[in-house]
């Protein structure tokens, strides 16, 4: 198979232009009820006719690549279908209600998101759950200052540290920082687990928490996780569950009963809410019953005239202006409520079986198994950007590359329960077919997306960062 | 693969090169460290007149994908920092002992070179 | 494919024999024999949550949000309703941009990534500012983000962060957590009349502040007079000031670059999304000298194979997956499509839209608070200032009196004291507002 992505083209310099070329009109505020003091002059922006802007963005639309067009097997991301219907749950009018409304008068957003609460708890084997964080990254924030909160609670303010293992997620690693503590970083062991041996040495007075994805960025489970958690805990640390790859483990295992105290869900992974080409997402946090006091504010609750809005006794407070991203959320439910038991369980078999398969019919070792939902196999003595940058011309889009580390050029791959058997011969026939093709054509791949390989290093040495800082930046070098 | 390790240069073992002039010395990366970081894109320096403690941390030079951190060789004052590198940071990996030096120190402590690697032990490191 | 599913993942497309003959090649016994899972962990219950066909799925999630009363809200305070036309929908609901990841293989997402290069751009236009990021969650986790800026910034030494009494409690709490992790600490100043008291800012000012926060329009919709002597005060003590905004105040207020602000956050969503429970996006502007420390992706135009100009994510060393413990902010996941549908909507209505919908804002909450000021029992505005959006009611009766009578008649304002409601109107509820005056002329009494 071979893919032709559209590209518009303007001239030799440009493709599609941009909106401020296509007209821009400055408008002046001399007629504004408000005295000239209290105004800017002018304003000057793009001025275009409905027909021409739809046409824009039309095009813009035929230049990118989301998983209605094609398999998607991008590690870590758990890129699988967002089903329409969801969307036109979230868009129903009866959404759309104010955050400031009395809740007598949003009884019915609190039914949900008592719901969801209800559900993820189930799901992760969890007590409590928050659902206000937006994104993954704001899980973890607000899930570390949950444990950091309980430790102040119990006179143990002094923990200052959280180890994070070295494949981890970038994030944890960043949102251990953001809350105040210094981050250690934790070797794997040579099978790519986390090394007891490492993990004893690094433990101590210090420790607030340790966080951990299960299964591994690699894929495999931390078949230790009991004596992790002994050992965590033993020293009275608290254990974090990383969400990133919950859709490996749905119906067959939840971090409630492996012994983590907090954790986050990335409902745009795992419950199916579109990516957005990088946003919206939801990281609501579960928690056992010891850290529920500690939650953010405020928790949905029933009672008996309905469902109310509860300020947990020790809350950190608020991580995000409002209640979160309440469309995602609407997404989410109605995702779950749609899959029940049978096809929550079945989503994570499906994964695992289809990452199974395509790994099988590739000619490219995966070094670490047994994964689960996504392996990482190695692009050996090819450049995995390359090799990523060349699949796009075979229809598919490539998995995540150069990482894990652990993994040299690594071609992190996840193609999610949603691809089919043949379609899964497709993508192993695309990696096996960019395995076979010689350097020079890898390195002047892509040839048919809408644009041909970037520039990255001119892109970050001269930042050209909106159209008014552009210039004469048409193309070619400018010195 | 071979990396220029030139013969009067004193080197640290985190690949930072330093070249004394009598009480001064001056100061960049090495050609193996500029090859392993790629295309460098940005790099931060000091303020002339900042103390540089040696052993520690005074810049970053970055590439797109990869930050790394610049240690100094030898205490001193920064006496002078290369302006070019903010426009032309491609110096770094076109002449990493020439023109992509990084900046120029008064020595706190002669001494100090003595404890640094020559160019025949830093070779071998990255043999 | 059938709407009802017993048997798995509606989403899934396997059959029985497909499933087998692919257990066979992976050389499995059953799927179950995949995980390596040690059995003391392997869930044996069950979640209880029963499997639903689409059309029963949609009744019961339809059901659950009937349940919110049909409110006509006259609210804001942070959060605003703006007509989003059908245009937007129909091309932000793109699959090509609806479900497509980050933009890491930027080849084969120049449309999103130009449609995000054009959403900063209006940015820099409505601040004036230079650079703008492609998103932060929503206007309180964007001003989190600009605290933590400032101390990354080798020109500012203060650890305290100075912000108005009236802000909203819940952007406090967002802004407490954020500033707790750099040891900041989160002080407030005094407001004279709802704009800034210049004279008690200047007394608590010192060259231990980080960053002065100050909104235009306030969050009691009033129009803030005194942005200059901020900057000012800001500018004498080595402070950054960063100033909350949205794009449609944007269009017409004083422009940010002009008063001496140094980073604009706020929430963007006041265009493109409508109202939606808080869902919001945080925009996020600041000066270039700044850029490095700059949270969150960042769009720029780059040059292909064939020289022409695409667009790219770049500078990413600021970000986690590069930098991890040291970088900018934690920030992975964004907005970026909420970014997306308002810039549709702000090409949509175009500069003179966009302008005219601003004036729009200050006659209507002029109007009707004038209309309002007429009822007995209520004085309005409360404030001796221009409104934007909304303004602050005085009632004679209790303030949580007259919410509840105006919830009961199918109408939503905001108490924000014991004889105090605020009240928003814009072009959404302005064909409810003689309904409104009448239902408040008798609840208020």
């Amino acid at each position: 198979m071979r893919y032709d992505q559209a590209r518009w083209t303007n001239d030799e310099a440009r493709y599609e232009p941009l909106l401020s070329e296509k007209s821009t009109t400055e408008v002046s505020t001399d007629d504004s009820p408000l005295p000239d003091d209290l105004t800017r002059d002018s304003l000057a922006l793009p001025d275009l006719s409905e027909p021409e802007l739809a046409r824009h963005y039309t095009r813009l639309s035929q230049m990118n690549y989301g998983v209605e067009s094609g398999p998607f097997p991008l590690g870590s991301c758990t890129m699988k279908y967002n089903p329409s219907f969801t969307e036109d749950l979230a868009a129903h009018p009866a959404a759309a209600v104010h955050p400031d409304q009395p809740t007598r008068t949003t009884q019915g957003t609190l039914e949900l998101l008592f719901g969801l609460q209800d559900y993820l708890g189930r799901i992760g084997g969890m007590d409590a759950v928050s659902l206000q964080p937006p994104a993954g990254a704001a899980g973890e924030f607000a899930g570390i200052l949950v444990a950091k909160a309980s430790h102040e609670h119990s006179g143990e303010g002094q923990r200052s540290e959280v180890i994070v293992p070295e494949s981890a997620h970038g994030t944890n690693f960043a949102s251990a920082a953001m809350a105040g503590y210094d981050v250690v970083s934790l070797a794997s062991d040579d099978d790519g687990r986390v090394d007891l041996d490492a993990l004893e040495a690094a433990v101590g007075e210090e420790t607030a928490a340790l966080m951990l994805t299960n299964p591994n960025t690699l894929g495999l489970f931390e078949r230790d996780i009991e004596a992790i958690a002994d050992i965590v805990h033993d020293a009275g640390g608290l254990l974090y569950y990383d969400g990133a790859n919950l859709n490996a483990l749905l119906g067959q295992a939840r971090p409630g009963d492996m012994g983590f105290d907090v954790m986050h869900y990335n409902v745009h992974k795992t419950f199916a809410t579109p990516h957005g080409g990088g946003g919206p997402g939801a990281g609501p946090i579960g928690v056992t019953a010891e850290l529920a006091p500690f939650l953010p504010s405020p928790q949905v609750e029933r009672s008996d005239s309905g469902y109310e809005f509860v300020e947990p006794d020790h809350s950190i407070g608020k991580v995000h202006g409002f209640y979160g991203n309440w469309l995602v959320l609407v997404k989410a439910y109605a995702y779950i409520a749609r899959l029940g038991d049978g096809g929550l369980e079945d989503a994570s078999a499906k994964a695992v079986l289809n990452a199974n398969y395509l790994a099988e019919q590739m000619d490219f070792e995966v070094p670490f198994e047994p994964f689960h939902h996504e392996f990482v196999a190695s692009a050996g003595d090819r450049d995995a950007a390359d090799v990523a940058k060349r699949m796009l011309d075979h229809g598919v889009h490539p998995p995540t590359t150069k990482w894990p580390e652990i993994v040299s050029e690594a071609l992190m791959t996840e193609p999610t329960e949603v691809e089919s058997r043949r379609t899964l011969e497709h993508l192993a026939e695309a990696f096996n077919a960019v395995a076979d093709e010689d350097d020079e054509t890898l390195a002047a791949a892509p040839e048919s997306t809408a644009a041909r390989r970037i520039d990255q290093v001119r892109a970050a040495r001269e930042p050209r960062l909106s159209w008014q800082s552009l210039g004469e930046y048409t193309g070619g070098r400018t010195h | 693969m071979s990396f220029n390790v030139p013969d009067d240069l004193r080197y640290l073992d985190t690949h930072e090169w330093v070249r004394q002039d009598d009480d001064t010395a001056t100061v960049g990366i090495s050609d193996f460290a500029q090859d392993e970081l790629g295309d460098v894109v940005f790099v931060e320096l000091p303020d002339e007149g900042d103390e540089l403690t040696a052993g520690t941390d005074f810049g970053v030079v970055e590439s797109i994908k990869a930050v790394s951190d610049v240690y100094a060789p030898v205490s001193g004052t920064v006496t002078a920092v290369n302006d070019d590198l903010i426009d032309r940071p491609e110096l770094l990996n076109e002449d990493p002992y020439g023109d992509g030096w990084l900046l120029e120190l008064e020595l706190a402590d002669e001494s100090e070179l003595d404890g640094l690697l020559s160019p025949d032990e830093y070779s071998d490191q990255i043999a | 494919m059938s709407d009802n599913h017993s048997r798995g993942s509606p989403y899934a497309p396997h059959t029985e024999a497909m499933t087998m003959a692919m257990l066979d090649a992976v050389d499995a016994e059953s799927e179950a024999a995949l995980f390596d899972i040690p059995d003391t962990v392997t869930f044996d219950g069950k979640f209880d949550i029963p499997e639903r066909s689409e059309r029963a799925t949609r009744r019961h999630v339809e059901g659950i949000l009937g349940r919110n009363d049909d409110l006509t809200a006259f609210m804001g305070r942070g959060h605003y309703d703006h007509y989003v036309p059908s245009v937007v929908e129909d091309l932000a609901g793109r699959s090509e941009f609806l479900t497509s990841y980050t933009q890491y293989q930027p080849e084969v997402a120049q449309g999103f990534l130009q449609a995000l290069f054009e959403y900063q751009s209006m940015l820099v236009a409505l601040t004036g500012l230079d650079v703008a990021n492609c998103s932060m969650y929503d206007g309180a986790t964007a001003l989190g983000e600009a605290v933590t800026l400032s101390q990354r910034v080798r020109s500012i030494s203060g650890d305290r962060v100075l912000v108005p009494d009236l802000l909203r409690d819940g952007k406090r709490e967002v802004l407490e957590n954020y500033a707790a992790g750099p040891g900041v600490i989160v002080d407030t100043y005094s407001t004279a009349d709802g704009n800034v008291d210049t004279a008690a800012l200047e007394e608590t000012f010192d060259d231990d502040v980080a960053m002065v926060y100050a909104e235009n329009p306030t969050v009691r919709g009033t129009i803030e007079e005194h942005l200059s002597a901020v900057g000012d005060l800001a500018d004498a003590h080595d402070a950054l000031f960063c100033l909350g905004s949205d794009p449609v105040a944007l269009a017409l207020l004083e422009a940010p670059a002009s008063v001496g602000t140094d980073i604009v956050v706020g929430d963007a969503s006041s265009l493109g999304i409508g109202t939606a429970y808080g869902f919001g996006l945080g925009l996020f502007v600041t000066r270039e000298e700044y850029l490095r420390q700059v949270p969150g992706r960042l769009v720029g135009a780059a040059t292909d194979e064939s020289d022409r100009r695409t667009y790219t994510l770049t500078l990413q060393t600021r970000e986690q997956h590069i930098r991890r413990e040291r970088a900018t902010s934690n920030i992975c996941t964004n907005q970026a499509w909420v970014a997306l549908r308002t810039a549709i909507h702000a090409v949509w209505l175009g500069p003179d839209g966009l302008l005219d919908l601003a004036e729009s804002c200050v006659t209507r909450a002029t109007d009707l608070a004038a209309r309002v000021d007429e009822i007995r029992g209520v004085k309005a505005p409360v404030h001796d200032r221009h409104h934007f959006r909304e303004f602050v009611a005085h009632t004679d009766q209790p303030a949580g009196a007259v919410r509840a009578g105006l919830a009961d008649n199918g109408y939503g304002v905001h108490a924000v004291g014991d004889h105090e409601i605020q009240i928003c109107v814009t072009e959404t509820t302005e064909r409810a507002v003689e309904e409104f005056i009448e239902t408040l002329a008798e609840v208020a009494v």
